[in-house]
């Protein structure tokens, strides 16, 4: 500073130059007393400070006095002396003496005036500097009675600042206060217990277009338009009077309110003061009726959960799907510990929600009110607080207990259709409408076929290709949609070789009922077609022995009188020579005519007369012995393959050597015929059960295998034979428990014949000794 | 002459045939060796000829229509007139027939196979029958 000198505060007080005339010294004590009244009055601090700083003037003789006022950063000077400061540069210094902290009483020199000024201090209850005391003297040292005086002077004032700023702080806040109610959305309605209204707020004044200082002193029922909570009282909003606070909800047409009511009791009557806060919910309600529509209204259970299971609220659909009556039965403590089966189905569902916190599409098994299981998939998400404990679920349940009964019903259907498919002895398979092989069952590959060969190929190619064209049709049949059944063509086995099958092919429609796969069926049925032929012939056979033996009885009796009286004739010696040889043509003719009834006699036979055990090798050499010498002299060859240690056949060795030499001599005559080097190759064999002769010749083959055993059916000329040869092994063959086949050679000339005899068996032998012993 | 010195007519034989022109050929083959016949057409009526007469010996067809057959005449003979038991011829028109064979082989009945020679009936009635 640039005019600053230290000045003893200590100097005697010396008197000062201006007095108030007529006034008596000063009276310090009466002076304060005034200054307390002034500052009790006062409401203007700007005032106050300027009458303040006068008084300070008077009472300690100065010139000049002001009081200093920091407001923030600046200073405000109050003074009603405008002679100090006399220019800018005076008021600068003057605000920065002010601004000043110290401790006490500062004196400086004012140079240009040769005055001296002081400063004192303000400070507020709490320390803060909050102005400063400030005059102008003559003289530059102050009495110890005046620095008292001075800080009496400076306490005051820092009372009153103090005073009527609180007080300012206070208006402002309470305009403030008025601001921020009128601020507030919420209608506000205060009324004292006269019902009249004592304030409202401006949005409730504005909702009902008037300013809000107009309604006081209004009746509060003139508010009833707005809402009313039904009740008798004057006031629309109020229920129950005694009690402190109030809250529910008030309706009017379309709107709906939350009435909050606190009531203010004052120290008599007339100050008791009710307030009114009404919160427009209008649609916070219809979003609340809405979604408990919602809630309770979707076929999905929905359900709120405390983190152990234990429901808190659960909407009807789940109700229903439990099998509860009320929503109250379903939300009692002990039916959680009945809704899961196990007790650690439900600490896994549990332990799930705190890991992952939210779990979808869930799978959980209940237990139903009833006991019944109900099948569910849930969504679950766990709500949790601000440290991240789950403090609810909640969660969306759907019964799948159809869907999972058709799965599993499902399941089992196409398990027992697998099972079929893969146990059935049939081979099935799926061809798409161009004949490409999709699917083959279990079988196929049973049988040999590799999956490589079937998958992606055509199934026409296994086709024996003359069979092709009826199997390429039957598809064409079935892609149009027409079932075909039992079709019978050879086709190529796994091994190569050909085998009989039956197929059926049936259409397999899509969704558009349009033809989009074939199922094939294939069994092999060349077993079963052989011996399907085995038993026609067969039974043809027996039908024909039947009838043969039929007729050769009702022959044998006129034959019996034809020849008995031809002989009874022929012993009549009166008979004339000449009809004696006519008599012995008839009788040539009669025993010829006994010869073929014999014959067919012998084909009907149906056991053989002899049942012992017969070494077939052996009756073969003898056989073929019979015929040596015609067989060496037109140059057949015989070629025998026996198998050693045959087993014997029990039968008749007569009849089994006219069997072998029957086929032998038609093989003979078969060569003769073709005029090839003979060449007859036997064969036995033990095949299975049976021992089996084959005799294969290289002559001209038989026109009808099939027919060869027919009785009378011969391709030999007339008078070579009967044509029951080959009938009469048939015969004796079937007594002997056996059969015999013929079929032309494949790839060469000439005809097998197989005979297949039964092997004796220790029981069968046994059983013929003790026939024989009878 | 006396009575006595009157050969005693030797005993009848039976032929049960059912077929009428066996049994005329049979009859007319026995008659001219000196044998006594008697004819009856079917086992019934032959059991009845058996009942009230006694016979040299019987020729029986075996596969007769009726209830009573060859092999049940063998089988009355055996046992009701058992001296007779060897005294019997039987004709078959069916020897392929099994339960034929089974009665020819189990009993030892001499046995003709129709259709049958005149010399091949009487050698085997005057061995089984004796001569008239």
């Amino acid at each position: 500073m640039r005019e600053r000198k230290s000045v003893s505060a200590r100097r005697p007080a010396a008197a000062s130059g201006r007095k108030t005339p007529g006034r008596p010294k000063h009276d310090y004590s009466k002076e304060l007393m005034e200054l307390v009244v002034e500052a009790a009055n006062s409401r203007v601090l700007p005032e106050f400070l300027r009458g303040f700083a006068e008084r300070t003037a008077e009472m300690l003789d100065a010139e000049w006095a002001g009081v200093g006022e920091i407001v923030g950063s600046r200073v405000e000077i109050y003074t009603r002396r405008p002679e100090y400061p006399a220019n800018e540069k005076e008021r600068e210094w003057l605000a920065q003496g002010l601004r000043q902290r110290r401790p006490g009483l500062e004196v400086l020199p004012l140079k240009r005036t040769g005055q001296h000024i002081a400063f004192y201090p303000i400070y507020a209850s709490d320390g803060e500097l909050m102005g400063t005391l400030c005059m102008v003297r003559k003289a530059a040292g102050f009495s110890r009675a005046e620095e008292k005086l001075l800080a009496a002077l400076a306490s005051h004032a820092a009372l009153s600042m103090e005073k009527v700023r609180r007080f300012s702080q206070l208006e402002r806040s309470k305009k403030q206060w008025v601001e921020d109610i009128d601020a507030i959305s919420d209608y506000i309605a205060v009324h004292d217990q006269a019902w009249k209204i004592v304030r409202t707020n401006r949005s409730l004044a504005t909702e009902l277009g008037i300013p809000p200082a107009a309604l006081v002193g209004e009746p509060i029922s003139s508010l009833r338009h707005i809402a009313e909570t039904g009740s008798a009282l004057p006031c629309p909003f109020c229920r129950d009077t005694r009690e402190a606070r109030e809250e529910y909800i008030a309706t009017s047409a379309g709107r709906t309110f939350l009435v909050s009511t606190s009531r203010t009791r004052g120290a008599n009557e007339e100050e008791s003061r009710t307030i009114h806060v009404l919160k427009d919910i209008t649609d916070r309600r219809e979003a609340e009726r809405r979604y408990r529509e919602l809630f309770d209204s979707i076929q999905e259970g929905l359900f709120f959960a405390t983190p152990e299971g234990q429901f808190l609220d659960v909407n009807d659909a789940l109700v229903r799907m439990l099998g509860y009556e009320s929503a109250e039965e379903l939300l009692r403590a002990d039916v959680s510990a009945h809704l899961y089966p196990t007790p650690a189905a439900k600490a896994r569902l549990v332990n799930a929600i705190a890991e992952r916190g939210a779990l979808r599409n869930y799978e959980e098994t209940l237990r139903k009110k009833d006991g019944g299981l109900l099948h569910t998939m849930q969504n679950i998400s766990a709500v949790r607080d601000a440290l991240g404990h789950v403090v609810q679920i909640r969660g969306l349940m759907l019964d799948v207990t159809e869907q999972k009964m058709f799965q599993s019903q499902l399941q089992r259907e196409r398990d027992f259709n697998q099972k079929i498919l893969n146990t059935t002895q049939s081979m099935i398979l799926v061809l798409d409408t161009a004949g490409l092989i999709s699917y083959a069952n279990r079988r196929c590959y049973e049988a040999g076929y590799r999956r490589d060969e079937l998958i992606g190929h055509r199934l026409v190619e296994w086709v024996e290709s003359s069979h092709q064209k009826d199997f390429e049709s039957a598809l064409q049949t079935t892609a149009h949609g027409q079932q075909v059944d039992n079709l019978e063509l050879r086709a190529r086995r796994a091994d190569g070789s050909l085998g009989h099958f039956s197929i059926s092919l049936s259409p397999m429609r899509d969704e558009a009922n349009q033809v989009n796969n074939v199922v094939v069926v294939m069994t092999d049925i060349t077993d079963a077609a052989l011996l399907q032929a085995k038993l026609a012939h067969a039974e043809k056979m027996a039908t024909i022995g039947r009838l043969v033996s039929g007729v050769a009885h009702e022959v044998n009796n006129p034959l019996a009188a034809i020849l008995g009286f031809t002989d009874l004739l022929l012993e009549n010696p009166e008979i004339p020579s000449a009809a004696r040889e006519d008599l012995q043509i008839i009788l040539q003719e009669t025993q010829r005519t006994k010869e073929i009834v014999q014959d067919l006699l012998s084909f009907a036979r149906q056991r053989p007369t002899q049942k012992e055990p017969v070494n077939v090798n052996a009756v073969l050499r003898q056989t073929i012995k019979l015929r040596s010498y015609d067989f060496s002299s037109h140059g057949v060859e015989v070629s025998e393959e026996f198998e050693a240690n045959l087993s014997p056949t029990l039968g008749d060795a007569q009849q089994l050597q006219q069997v072998f030499l029957n086929i032998l001599n038609n093989a003979y005559d078969a060569i003769q015929e073709s005029g090839n080097h003979g060449r007859i190759r036997i064969r036995t064999r033990r095949a299975e059960d049976d021992i089996e002769v084959a005799f294969m010749d290289n002559g001209t083959g038989v026109v009808d295998p099939e027919r060869i055993f027919d009785p009378f059916f011969t391709t030999k000329q007339a008078g070579k034979g009967t044509g029951l040869g080959l009938s009469i092994c048939y015969g004796i063959v079937r007594a002997h428990g056996g059969e015999v086949l013929c079929w032309n050679n494949e790839g060469e000339s000439g005809s097998t014949f197989v005979v297949r005899l039964p092997a004796a068996t220790e029981t069968s032998l046994a059983a013929a000794v003790k026939e024989a012993g009878r | 002459m006396t009575a006595t010195a009157m050969p005693r007519p030797a005993a009848a034989i039976l032929v049960i045939e059912d077929e009428p022109s066996v049994s005329a050929f049979v009859r007319a083959a026995l008659e001219r060796r000196g044998y006594r016949v008697v004819q009856a057409s079917s086992g019934a009526a032959g059991l009845q000829q058996l009942e009230a007469g006694s016979f040299a010996g019987v020729i029986s067809d075996i596969r007769m229509p009726g209830n009573i057959n060859g092999a049940d005449v063998h089988e009355w003979i055996r046992k009701n007139r058992p001296q007779m038991a060897n005294r019997i011829i039987l004709i078959s028109g069916d020897t392929a027939n099994s339960e034929t064979q089974h009665l020819l082989a189990s009993s030892q009945t001499p046995c003709l196979e129709k259709p049958f020679r005149v010399q091949k009936l009487i050698s085997m009635v005057e061995k089984t029958f004796g001569k008239p």
